[in-house]
């Protein structure tokens, strides 16, 4: 039966090229869309993953609320205080309560690959007249090159010269341009009270985000005597040895104490959230175009078999089961999708191919100056699945209705 | 392994209307019947019925030996392809199809193509169409396309060949030429041939003629 559904289809030419291009545009369309967006969706998790800690212990930033200051004034005398105006406003010693007893914790799991403790001081970078309003990150070098890939995107310099001491700092790309410092030179660091303290530039670093190439980094004593905190770290930034992992820990580790634990996905939730988005619009608009292709491989079908009752009298005449019938329709639906998604995979893999070779300049989508596209075999797996699902669902009505015509009801309208 | 029909009736539509009444007839093996009849007789209607094509809505047929309403799907459809074979008033040929491929058909279903191509293409010489196997339907004459549906009904060297007016589209030479090939059939091969015909020339040439009126038999000669 194959060898006549293939004759049939190559006796229609045009309507079945119509049908073949439904299901083409269909896969290719997918392989191509879906290409550009994981490619740029995997260049971002990659970023996300393996440029910033798995997991953030942070000072919980605690507000306060009508009854914050009930008990520090009045204890329990009074079981009724009202305030006029009420409380409001953030407590202002945002810091880790026990540092050390998250650092004897995070020694001792053997899930964890490194961690480094932080201080984030909001200061004032000044070089003669030219000043930038930044963070100040306090970290220790050598463990923060483990959790972070910061030392890799050190562009001139060295991270670790931060380590010597002595109020050294390597700075953003962007901050550098700001402040119009070179490497060696010295600017002056202040919070906005009292005096600034000159810092060397030790090193300049690049990442690509304008935000992060806004900051800088010292060592975390000299950032503590900058920030008159001396031994507080706002933050631990941890490195897993597994990243999926990361969710589950964060959960977990924020009932030790009142920091506030995050996992790198929870951070950044709200990308993960326009990537669903993404999804729907992605495969509501593929969903569209196989609507369309399944509806034409339908109707032309539903044609053929309206045109090929006389076939379908003889050929049941002749000893023709049902299923025969059916598989005589249902085959060439079925052929139209095994060629219509070769081909359409076959030319979304040479558009990706050729979109990775077009240059693009854009800091967050690029990868050695060119577009990233993803080829990842699923992607192909899906389109092909999809497309051969739409057309077989397509043939699968034609073809039970051919099946369930009898050569007698055929013959007798064939001689009204 | 006669053909044999036991009171069959057969009634369509709503209102029911009446086109066969209360049928007993039997065709022994090899032999060679017309039904004959006024349009609307219901002659067509018994041939597709005695065929295993229709089912009549009351009363019951045998062929040789087995009862149609009482084979399996699968045994019916194993039996049409090899012990049945139809002629009808329209070709019915695969248009796709060339000469030899539309013969072969049959064979298709069972996989015996190859075994059955030899004598598929002596039918096809015998029938006048042996410089013709690789045409496809539209390249043939009328009577070259009745010819070769002929042959396909008889590849399988079916035991019954049942024909709804065989010349009934064809002048009276094709005409002619398609009656030799039946009569041949039944003569050379003994197959038994039930054929409706409104052509009582061709009538008399059957070994019998079976004459309907509205539904019944009238008269069997």
């Amino acid at each position: 039966m194959i060898s006549l559904a293939i004759r049939y289809l190559l006796a229609k030419r045009r309507q079945t090229i119509l049908m073949l291009l439904g299901i083409f545009f269909g896969a290719a369309s997918y392989v191509t869309i879906s290409g550009f967006m994981l490619g740029f969706r995997g260049y971002l998790v990659d970023q996300l993953v393996n440029n910033s800690p798995h997991i953030h212990i942070e000072a919980r930033e605690e507000f306060l609320t009508d009854t914050s200051l009930n008990e520090a004034f009045y204890g329990d005398h009074y079981s009724h205080i009202f305030w006029t105006p009420p409380p409001s406003g953030r407590k202002d010693n945002a810091i880790v309560e026990k540092p050390q007893a998250w650092y004897a914790r995070l020694r001792a799991d053997p899930r964890v690959f490194a961690f480094s403790p932080q201080l984030s001081a909001s200061v004032i970078f000044s070089n003669g007249k030219a000043t930038a309003p930044t963070s100040l990150i306090g970290c220790d070098p050598l463990q923060q090159e483990k959790v972070t890939t910061i030392g890799s995107l050190v562009v001139e310099g060295k991270f670790s010269d931060i380590a010597a001491g002595g109020n050294r700092v390597v700075i953003g790309r962007e901050l550098q341009k700001r402040l119009g410092v070179r490497v060696s030179q010295n600017t002056l660091v202040s919070l906005g009270r009292g005096l600034p303290s000159p810092f060397k530039v030790v090193g300049i670093f690049e990442t690509g985000n304008k935000m992060t190439d806004n900051m800088a980094y010292g060592s975390l004593a000299d950032v503590q005597k900058v920030n008159n905190s001396p031994n507080h770290v706002n933050e631990i930034a941890v490195r897993l040895f597994d990243h999926t992992q990361a969710a589950a820990l964060a959960t977990t580790w924020s009932a030790f104490g009142p920091e506030k634990v995050q996992s790198w996905d929870q951070i950044n939730a709200n990308i993960f959230d326009v990537f669903r988005i993404q999804d729907s619009i992605r495969f509501l608009s593929i969903g569209a175009i196989m609507i369309v292709a399944g509806f034409g491989i339908y109707n032309v079908l539903n044609m053929m078999v309206i045109q090929k009752r006389r076939d379908i009298a003889i050929l049941r005449s002749m000893g023709y089961s049902t299923r025969e019938i059916i598989s005589l329709f249902f085959t060439q639906g079925f052929l139209l999708g095994v060629v219509g998604v070769t081909l359409g995979l076959s030319c979304g893999y040479g558009i990706c191919l050729y979109l990775r070779t077009l240059p693009f300049k854009g800091n967050a989508m690029i990868s050695d100056g060119h577009m990233i596209v993803s080829t990842a075999p699923e992607i192909y797996l899906q389109a092909g699945l999809l497309a051969l699902a739409t057309s077989c669902l397509a043939s699968v009505l034609p073809a039970r209705a051919a099946g369930k015509l009898t050569p007698i009801e055929i013959i007798r309208a064939g001689t009204e | 392994m006669a053909i044999v029909a036991n009171k069959i009736s057969k009634a369509i539509g709503k209102p029911p209307v009446r086109i066969l009444s209360d049928i007993n007839l039997k065709i022994n093996d090899g032999e060679f019947v017309a039904l004959t009849g006024r349009s609307g007789s219901g002659k067509s209607t018994l041939l597709y019925i005695l065929s295993s094509l229709d089912s009549p809505s009351e009363g019951c047929v045998e062929i040789g030996g087995h009862e149609i309403g009482k084979m399996t799907n699968e045994e019916l459809y194993q039996f049409r392809n090899e012990k049945m074979g139809f002629v009808f008033q329209f070709h019915y040929l695969i248009s796709e199809l060339t000469t030899i491929e539309n013969v072969l058909l049959p064979a298709v279903k069972t996989g015996r193509q190859s075994e059955r191509k030899a004598y598929a293409e002596s039918l096809l010489s015998q029938f006048g169409l042996g410089d013709k196997l690789h045409r496809l339907p539209r390249q043939l004459s009328g009577g070259e396309q009745q010819r070769l549906a002929i042959a396909r009904a008889l590849v399988m060297q079916p035991r019954y060949l049942f024909a709804d007016e065989p010349t009934g589209s064809l002048d009276s030479a094709n005409g002619d030429i398609v009656m030799n090939i039946i009569r041949d059939a039944n003569k050379n091969f003994g197959t038994t041939v039930i054929m409706v015909t409104h052509d009582p020339d061709f009538a008399a040439t059957a070994n019998r003629a079976i004459n309907l009126v509205d539904g019944r038999i009238v008269d069997a000669t």
